[in-house]
């Protein structure tokens, strides 16, 4: 306890009047700023700050497993050089073996419009830090599309990273809107509303292990549900396990699934949050449906649809459960996905490459995140206010 | 026009007016209804199919389902337990008794864990019915996870929408560098771990209180929430292998309270993020009211707060409780055997060498899925009042 | 039940309050006296409502120093300066009964249940809210509510109420009722209250003295009589009276306001280029066009009730007359408007400040 003269001109402590002596309570009323945060901060500072840095560790090196625990031999950067240009490149890009003239097109077009929309906000006066921002997503953005245009555009099989952008970028897609539409039916003036929301809300609760091994039944040609109708299309003796896109399109199936729900849930919500006196004066105004949809309600609801995308994708980034189980992420490495990815090669004892693609998974997390949150959300959300 | 003359256009209205047009303002026309139906009848089956088809499944032999597709119990194949029995029946440890004797080994080790600070009681293994070890593993690591995050989640929201923080931008930079510093030492320069830890603390908090007065970047409120929630992006894979070593280094790998921490980290972005909404809304007269009334901080949070929150604390309860409960990656990393939860099981069944069991994979779905159900169908209710919609808005 | 309060003097001394670069409050200097009902009245933004938020301790003031008795509180947690505040929302806890809410200053400070009990029940029955105790706060009207949060208030016997507009969220008959209500419990209790609020009329009735505030300045500290008959400055003098005080642009010269020709014998005398004349409605009469000191014409005639508004236009300026009720002048009508001398007053334009 302080002395009496030393507390008495700073806020927050006791009054020489009415309590002589503070008490424990009181000392820990005084500090609740502090008790009240620590727990989490601390929580997350051990486990999810200190093991991001840790984490570079294995990156950097090669680790072997000893009797006496794990020995890391410092590589530096060889085992990230591994993956966009050494024995790796494969599996993680792709097989990249020039481009074809559509992938040539494909990529200038690509880079042309990216760095028009460079110069375009440099011109419009752009902060120096939002310009190291837009510099990064430019570039990320520039190799992804050369990668796409020297693998699919040149009929090369793609690696993990293209595989995981595809789930993420096409599963959000569908997931959005069929989840907007579905909303949007939900919210007409129906009966039994309350039992769809109820129905349609379950997938989302259900293990995505189950889901995996649900749809991996359901699309079985032989024993499945819809061998009748595979036989009358006559593909029964075909496999979808062994057709790349076949195994990539049922993956988003089941993801989509799943993951509608999310996308349904939070838009219906907000399409009954539009104010409903708007909606009335534009069907006293004569407008339809859809009409009413499109020019009253969408504006409203842009910026929970933008953020709902955001959320659902940094969810999509983690996927793991679905080709693991459905496909083991075959065939080859058609339905891999990063985080598969690093837990196969931590499954073959090869911790430092395992944490490579991890980072990198969590570098392009990042930058695909806070661009579309920069971009589009935060831009949404200024409009909206 | 007189009222006869409009009942009269009323009815003259042609069939393709009558299909596609709207009686009244607010209704549907025919035709506008029956697509709507249409395609609403067409998610609810297919939303419904695969859950069907598990559940049946479950009930199947593993003749009836090697033959082809059977689709109706009691119409075209006749229902079984095979796949249950398979569970429950050929596990010597599954009946009644065992299951009772574990529920007691369950108590006896938690007063042998809570009594550890001050007597040594050496825990008894549990050696029995491996679904039942997981179902109730599941659940105490569900419960005790989402118990403290909801806790540890709420205070720091709480402390987020109504107290001013500011940290100083040195002072987080400071203790960056020392965090790498002791990582390095711990690493390269063979340090024990937690000597360079607490070096790394002792020299933060020495350095702070010595240079932090003359850092003037500060941080808000605002950062330290984005920051909090940002922790979401993280993929778990890449911080599972530090985790297990640091599990490692204090012997807790395999073990509830590991899964419970863990789980409860990840989950803090989504709790503080929509509890923050939350706290924020509440008119804060009420607060001001209570402070004057001469409350304690945590007085208020506990007495005033959390019983105005309560729907909203309900609905993020469950969602973590389902979170958890689903969580499939961070567990096949940190429990072996004893702390093994349901999604471990569910998946090791597919490692089979006659192939996948279908059957008795689908009778653990079902058991997995039931109390989960139960929960989607409760947490349902909040979602529909719109309980969490508030914070995506932004 | 009998309890003496104790009857402390509230001072504010030199205090400043910032936000940012906002000056909500320029050196207030502010003595209460022991066991006074004065109320801080000013527009919103005024910084009323920062004051008492100073004096509650929920707001810390950037500079200066506040005093409750003879102890200096500045710097003191808001629970230990022995105050209770009424919310203009209540702030009562939705999910507690008005016992309960009641109680609720008694619980965290630990007396002992059996007590509590007899001094809610005695607060209660103070406000007439005896035979609501078990009910929720949503199952009562608006009165009943306030009543909750008055019972709250006095519960505790604290030295000084605070109170931010309790009476604006209520209809304005009730509003009427409570503040009758309000004055007499005050006068029972005898506990210094500072009230704030933007209603002239709740300010005029309600204080022993009234505290005028605009743009964080103390415009005047008076009784309700005084402020009226004898405004300090041109705001006070617009702000006090309804319908408020007609003003004329003009000039003054010795002992004479000129405007627009019209010539109108002042009280006061000076010198001033641009002054503002200002005369209240029920100052001035309509006379017929020749006796008037003021020619005018008639623009709107509003009958109130009692008596009836007459707004007359004379050259750029709108007078409003009361009147009997049983004028009856037309639109459009020449009159003459006639001035009581002694009832004046004359300010200067460009500060604002009465010409004495």
């Amino acid at each position: 306890m302080p002395s009496a003269t030393k507390t008495k001109g700073q806020p927050g402590s006791s009054p020489a009047g009415l309590s002589p002596s503070e008490s424990w309570s009181e000392w820990i009323d005084r500090h609740s700023g502090t008790y009240f945060i620590a727990p989490a901060v601390t929580l997350i500072l051990i486990f999810a700050i200190f093991p991001t840095f840790y984490s570079i560790v294995f990156a950097i090196s090669r680790v072997k497993f000893t009797p006496n625990g794990l020995q890391f031999r410092t590589v530096w950067l060889q085992n990230f050089q591994k993956q966009f240009l050494g024995n790796e490149q494969i599996h993680f890009l792709g097989r990249l073996e020039g481009l074809s003239v559509i992938g040539w097109v494909f990529w200038l077009a690509v880079t042309g419009a990216v760095l028009w929309w460079l110069y375009r906000s440099f011109r419009n006066g752009a902060s120096w830090i939002g310009m190291i921002g837009r510099l990064i997503s430019a570039t990320t953005a520039i190799a992804i599309a050369f990668i796409l245009g020297a693998t699919l555009l040149s009929g090369n099989n793609w690696g993990t990273l293209m595989t995981t952008l595809f789930y993420v970028i096409i599963g959000c897609a569908v997931q959005f809107v069929i989840g907007t539409a579905l909303a949007f039916l939900c919210s007409q003036p129906i009966s039994g509303k309350n039992f769809f929301r109820v129905v349609f809300f379950v997938p989302l609760m259900i293990t995505p292990l189950g889901v995996g091994y649900a749809f991996k039944m359901i699309l079985d040609i032989t024993k499945g549900p819809f061998q009748p109708f595979w036989d009358f299309i006559g593909l029964h003796d075909w496999a979808w396990s062994t057709d790349a896109w076949a195994a990539r399109w049922f993956v988003i199936l089941g993801d989509s699934w799943q993951w509608i729900p999310f996308i349904f849930i939070i838009m219906l919500a907000a399409l009954e949050n539009v104010p409903r006196d708007q909606v009335e004066a534009a069907q006293v105004d004569g407008a339809s449906s859809f009409q009413i949809f499109r020019d009253v309600t969408w504006p409203q609801i842009v910026p929970v649809a933008a953020t709902v995308i955001l959320i659902r994708m940094i969810e999509a980034f983690k996927i793991v459960d679905l080709p693991n189980i459905m496909t083991s992420g075959g065939p080859g490495i058609a339905t891999e996905s990063m985080t598969l990815h690093s837990v196969f090669l931590w499954r073959a004892n090869d911790m430092g490459n395992s944490a490579a693609v991890a980072y990198l998974l969590l570098i392009l997390t990042v930058i695909v995140c806070s661009s579309f949150f920069n971009y589009v959300v935060l831009g949404q959300l200024r409009k909206a206010k | 026009m007189s009222v006869t003359g409009l009942k009269f256009e009323e009815s003259r209205r042609g069939l393709m007016e009558r299909l596609f047009e709207a009686p009244a303002i607010g209704k549907m026309s025919p035709a506008a209804k029956f697509v709507v139906y249409g395609f609403l009848l067409f998610w609810t089956i297919f939303v419904l199919f695969p859950i069907y088809w598990v559940v049946i499944t479950a009930f199947k032999s593993a003749q009836v389902v090697n033959e082809g597709p059977y689709y109706i119990p009691f119409v075209d194949f006749s229902p079984t337990l095979d796949g249950w029995r398979a569970q429950f029946a050929t596990d010597p440890f599954c009946d009644l008794a065992a299951v009772g004797r574990q529920l007691g080994l369950y108590v006896y080790n938690s007063v042998a864990f809570i009594l550890s600070p001050f007597v040594a009681i050496a825990p008894m293994e549990p050696q029995i019915c491996k679904v039942f070890l997981a179902y109730t593993n599941s659940f105490v690591i569900s419960i005790g996870s989402t118990t403290l995050c909801m806790i540890i989640g709420s205070m720091a929201a709480y402390a987020l929408a109504r107290i001013q923080y500011k940290p100083k931008f040195g002072n987080i930079f400071m203790f960056v560098l020392l965090a790498l510093g002791a990582i390095v030492a711990t690493n390269y320069a063979g340090l024990h771990w937690a000597a360079s830890g607490a070096i790394g603390l002792a020299l933060f908090f020495l350095l702070a209180r010595a240079f932090g007065k003359h850092f003037d970047a500060q941080l808000g409120n605002g950062d330290i929430l984005f920051w909090i929630i940002s922790q979401r992006i993280l993929p778990p894979i890449v911080v599972i292998f530090p985790i297990y070593m640091m599990f490692q280094a204090v012997g807790l790998i395999d073990t509830h309270l590991a899964l419970i921490l863990v789980y409860a980290v990840a989950n803090l972005p989504i709790v503080v993020w929509l509890m923050h909404d939350f706290f924020a809304s509440l008119p804060i007269e009420l607060e001001e009211s209570a402070q004057l009334d001469g409350a304690t901080r945590f007085g208020i949070f506990w007495d005033i707060v959390l019983p105005l929150t309560r729907p909203g604390l309900a609905a993020i309860t469950l969602l973590t409780l389902i979170l958890n409960w689903n969580e499939y990656i961070l567990a096949v990393f940190l429990s072996l055997s004893k702390a093994q939860t349901m999604p471990i099981m569910v998946a090791a069944k597919n490692a089979g060498e006659r192939g996948i069991l279908w059957w008795e994979m689908c009778a653990i779905i079902v058991v997995m899925i039931i109390p989960v159900i139960i929960m989607a169908i409760f947490l349902q209710r909040f979602i529909a009042k719109g309980v969490l919609l508030g914070a995506v808005k932004g | 039940m009998t309890l003496i309060n104790p009857k402390v003097p509230v001072t504010f001394d030199k205090i400043q309050k910032s936000f940012g670069a906002v000056r909500v409050l320029e050196e207030l200097n502010l003595a209460v006296e022991p066991g006074e009902f004065l109320v801080l009245l000013g527009a919103s933004g005024s910084g009323k409502t920062t004051a008492l938020r100073i004096l509650s301790g929920l707001e810390t003031a950037t500079s200066g120093s506040v005093m409750i008795g003879d102890r200096e509180v500045t710097h003191v947690l808001p629970k230990y300066r022995d105050i209770s505040m009424v919310f203009q929302s209540y702030a009562l806890y939705p999910h507690k009964t008005v016992a309960e809410n009641i109680g609720y200053p008694l619980k965290v400070r630990g007396v002992a249940k059996a007590d509590a009990e007899v001094q809610i029940k005695d607060a209660a029955a103070q406000v007439q809210l005896g035979d609501l105790l078990h009910r929720y706060p949503r199952e009562l009207s608006g009165g009943q509510r306030q009543r909750v949060a008055l019972a709250r208030a006095i519960v505790r016997r604290p030295s000084v109420f605070l109170m931010d507009e309790p009476l604006s969220n209520l209809d304005a008959k009730l509003r009427g009722h409570m503040r009758a209500e309000l004055k007499h419990m005050q006068n029972t209790l005898g506990t210094t209250t500072i009230y704030v609020t933007h209603d002239q009329i709740e300010a005029m009735t309600l204080a022993r003295r009234v505290a005028i505030l605009e743009k964080g300045i103390l415009q005047q500290l008076a009784t309700p009589a005084e402020i009226y008959n004898n405004p300090a400055n041109l705001f006070v003098a617009q702000f006090i009276g309804s319908p408020p005080m007609n003003v004329v642009h003009g000039q003054l010269d010795g002992a004479v306001f000129h405007s627009n020709g019209a010539k109108v014998d002042v009280p006061v005398s000076g010198k001033v280029a641009k002054a503002i004349l200002g005369v209240r409605p029920e100052d001035c009469t309509v006379v017929s066009p020749a006796k008037g000191n003021v020619a005018a014409e008639i623009y709107t005639v509003e009958l109130i009730g009692d008596h009836t508004l007459v707004t007359v236009k004379s050259g750029s300026d709108m007078v409003t007359v009361k009147a009997p009720k049983d004028f009856n002048g037309k639109t459009g009508e020449k009159i003459g408007v006639l001035l009581t001398k002694d009832r004046l007053f004359v300010f200067d334009a460009a500060t604002g400040e009465r010409v004495r």
